[in-house]
């Protein structure tokens, strides 16, 4: 008989990885409410350019190489970490300018503009580094496995887990405790107003969707020393995050953090019980849960329901 | 109401249009012949798959089909003719597969399919091939079914399969780790077949499966099959995990340190899949049909030539998705060549039982194209990781090379039933 215990925490460090995944995602949608099919590129994107800081192919040529690469692995992949998300930021506020012209027209435009997006971003990626698997280097401290219970896990995965649920506190400071968060959950909810009281409200989508896009390039660097990094590693992703923003309810940051952990623990379980059927689990639990509140569980009612 | 008068003038009329046509199309399954001249280039289509699992090493695959192409355009050709190729993107999805190779035949007037790597795209694309008669090579996709009930008289099978593989490792790895074996298996067809090959030969050898982890295709995190396998503890664990599911599975494996114990059989190990990575993912025994450092003659000239060829490309040194890739065309326009037509039914002839000296295929033993199954039948290696190379590329170390006949799948002899030739609708180009 399967023990059961490691299997939960299995799922419930897999659901903080989800979450991570999902976080840029939802908050695009939510304030936006554009779904960007672009999240998986910019996810990859995020990874590679933390890989050409962590261990770039040009460094031993050069002096200012050389030193960069003589410095220990914990300083670069801290470096990486903090700095190549706001290279991907960039790039989601570029894209964000590309999609103002769709924000009057029906929906589809944007999806489908973000949809070209996500095949350039992916071609480009191949073209700048190659079609080949990759390998992002992650510092000593948190490599390797340790034993618990007369079983081996791994420490990299521990620290994503920390490391997402750290991401899904600050994200949520910066919402509900900022003024900056004030005004962008205003904007989402009455944009014409937030206009009206003086604020550029091209700025702050522009904003939300770099803030967006940058969530999207952390998860990908810590998301692929545990899935290999290629250039089309962004298709795995834009699927669950959307499986579980609709689960959670659309525009609801609670609802996507608690959908991501139900969805960790679906697959991690299932995964020890009838494998074949792990990620099955995660649409069947959709259909579950949709089927009696097609809201979602932390979806806001419409104005039909009340 | 107008009476229908049938003269002997109409009669002898309709009879002779009737003879016209029948003679210009033949019997209705029997009538492809596109506008032939000796000047027309012959043209191949390229299934291989851009995107997708298989993305990489399809890319590989092509890579190799076009090298075997342009050197035999630099030679002016197959019988005066120049060789042109199209490709389109199968997707590693067999409905697209189905739909390229439709659209191919019927509409880019290919008179030839290469490429697969997914045993369930090939499969899907010789169902296709087999309807018009047009001749398709699998070159690199692996199930023992390509070979066994899925064959076709169209298809030829350029790569060991399941069984091969199986048959090379189990033996050995029953006595060198021991008698409980754990199988991990992607969840499709070829994963399922690979994983039935083993289990036949782990029971006919002394051996038992002790459990079955099934993995759908596309999973990433692997940590629950990681966990299972080490609450259940085997000696052994044989995975048959493929494409980006098998490189995230080695990461995976590697972080944890779980590469040495239990020892890992991995069925077939593509270059693509593990070229540039730690050599700590490359855990386990695995088999392969050729590499680069083969110290055979023409292996070194080999590579120079795929190295003058595709000097920009990240991958150095061809695999064996790459030199399957070659083979197969290579010999394909070498069967044209011979017979002097591109007749299918001829062409089938000729690969059929055809002899390939082990000199020319760079590998220890002569091959064979097996007339009742079409597989080739060629020489298997198995390879471990080669730790403390100086030499970056130098990846695989080489344990062993076991002859075609010690490992030929004997089940896919009796499950191939391949139509005959007057079923298989003929074709000119």
């Amino acid at each position: 008989m399967i023990q059961l215990a490691p299997h939960l925490f299995n799922g419930l460090t897999l659901g903080l990885l989800f979450a991570l995944i999902a976080l840029g995602f939802t908050l695009i949608v939510g304030v936006m409410e554009v779904l960007n099919l672009a999240h998986g590129s910019l996810f990859a994107l995020g990874a590679y350019i933390a890989l050409s800081m962590i261990d770039p192919a040009w460094a031993q040529e050069t002096a200012l190489g050389g030193w960069w690469l003589g410095l220990p692995i914990t300083a670069r992949y801290g470096v990486a970490l903090a700095f190549a998300p706001l290279a991907v930021g960039l790039a989601g506020m570029l894209l964000e300018r590309c999609l103002r012209p769709t924000y009057d027209k029906a929906p589809l435009y944007g999806l489908l503009l973000t949809f070209g997006a996500a095949l350039v971003i992916e071609e480009l990626i191949r073209l700048g580094w190659g079609t080949g698997e990759q390998h992002l280097p992650v510092p000593d401290g948190i490599n390797g496995a340790f034993f618990f219970g007369g079983l081996i896990f791994s420490k990299y995965k521990i620290f994503a887990a920390v490391f997402a649920l750290a991401a899904i506190a600050a994200v949520w400071v910066f919402l509900e405790r900022t003024p900056y968060g004030a005004i962008i959950k205003a904007g989402a909810h009455d944009s014409e107003m937030v206009r009206a009281l003086g604020y550029d409200l091209a700025r702050l989508r522009m904003f939300v969707f770099g803030l967006g896009a940058a969530l999207a390039g952390i998860a990908g660097i810590v998301m692929v020393p545990i899935w290999g990094l290629r250039p089309h590693v962004g298709i795995d992703v834009v699927i669950p995050a959307f499986l579980i923003i609709v689960l959670g309810g659309v525009g609801s940051f609670w609802g996507a953090v608690v959908a991501s952990i139900l969805v960790g623990l679906a697959v991690g379980i299932t995964g020890a019980y009838a494998s074949a059927w792990s990620l099955m689990s995660m649409y069947l639990l959709l259909i579950a849960v949709v089927g009696f509140r097609a809201r979602g569980l932390f979806g806001r009612k419409s104005a039909l329901e009340r | 109401m107008k009476k229908l008068i049938v003269t002997r003038r109409g009669l002898l009329g309709a009879t002779a249009a009737a003879t016209g046509i029948a003679a210009f199309n033949g019997p209705w399954k029997f009538n492809r012949v596109y506008a032939a001249s000796s000047d027309k280039p012959i043209k191949l289509g390229l299934t291989s798959d851009a995107s997708g699992q298989y993305a990489n090493s399809g890319a590989s695959d092509r890579r190799g089909m076009l090298m075997a192409v342009d050197e035999f355009n630099a030679k002016g050709g197959v019988l005066g003719r120049k060789i042109e190729t199209v490709h389109i993107d199968t997707e590693t999805t067999p409905a697209t597969g189905s739909r390229v190779a439709e659209r191919m035949i019927s509409r880019e007037e290919c008179g030839f399919l290469i490429g697969a790597v997914s045993s369930g795209v090939a499969n899907a694309i010789s169902q296709v091939a087999q309807k018009y008669g047009t001749i398709y090579l699998n070159t690199n996709s692996s199930s023992p079914t390509e070979s066994g009930e899925n064959c076709h008289r169209v298809k030829f099978v350029w790569d060991g399969n399941g069984t091969n593989f199986a048959k090379a490792a189990v033996k050995n790895s029953i006595d060198s780790f021991g008698k409980k074996w754990l199988l991990l298996t992607n969840d499709y067809v070829w994963g399922h077949n690979t994983a039935a090959a083993t289990r036949e030969l782990v029971d006919e050898y002394g051996g038992e499966i002790i459990d079955e982890i099934l993995v759908p295709q596309g999973t990433r995190d692997f940590s629950s099959a990681l966990l299972k396998i080490q609450q259940a503890g085997p000696d052994v664990v044989a995975a048959a995990v493929g494409g980006d599911d098998q490189k995230a599975l080695r990461q995976q494996v590697a972080d944890l340190g779980m590469g040495d114990k239990p020892a890992w059989i991995n069925n077939q190990q593509d270059w693509p899949d593990v070229y540039g990575l730690p050599l700590d993912n490359l855990f386990g025994v695995f088999g392969t049909t050729w590499y680069y450092k083969l110290d055979l003659p023409g292996v070194a000239d080999f590579v120079k030539r795929y190295q003058a060829a595709y000097p920009d490309t990240s991958m150095r040194v061809p695999g064996n998705v790459f030199y399957n890739g070659y083979m197969a065309t290579r010999e394909l326009l070498r069967a044209i060549e011979r017979t002097g037509t591109t007749n299918n039914i001829a062409v089938i002839k000729a690969l059929e039982g055809h002899k390939m000296p082990a000199a020319e295929r760079m590998q220890h033993h002569d091959a064979v194209i097996d007339p009742v199954t079409h597989q080739v039948q060629q020489t298997i290696y198995l390879a471990t990781a080669n730790r403390g190379a100086e030499d970056p590329d130098d990846m695989f170390k080489i344990l062993t090379s076991s002859a075609p006949e010690a490992v030929q799948d004997m089940g896919a002899q009796g499950a191939c039933k391949l139509e005959s030739y007057a079923d298989t609708p003929t074709l000119d180009v």
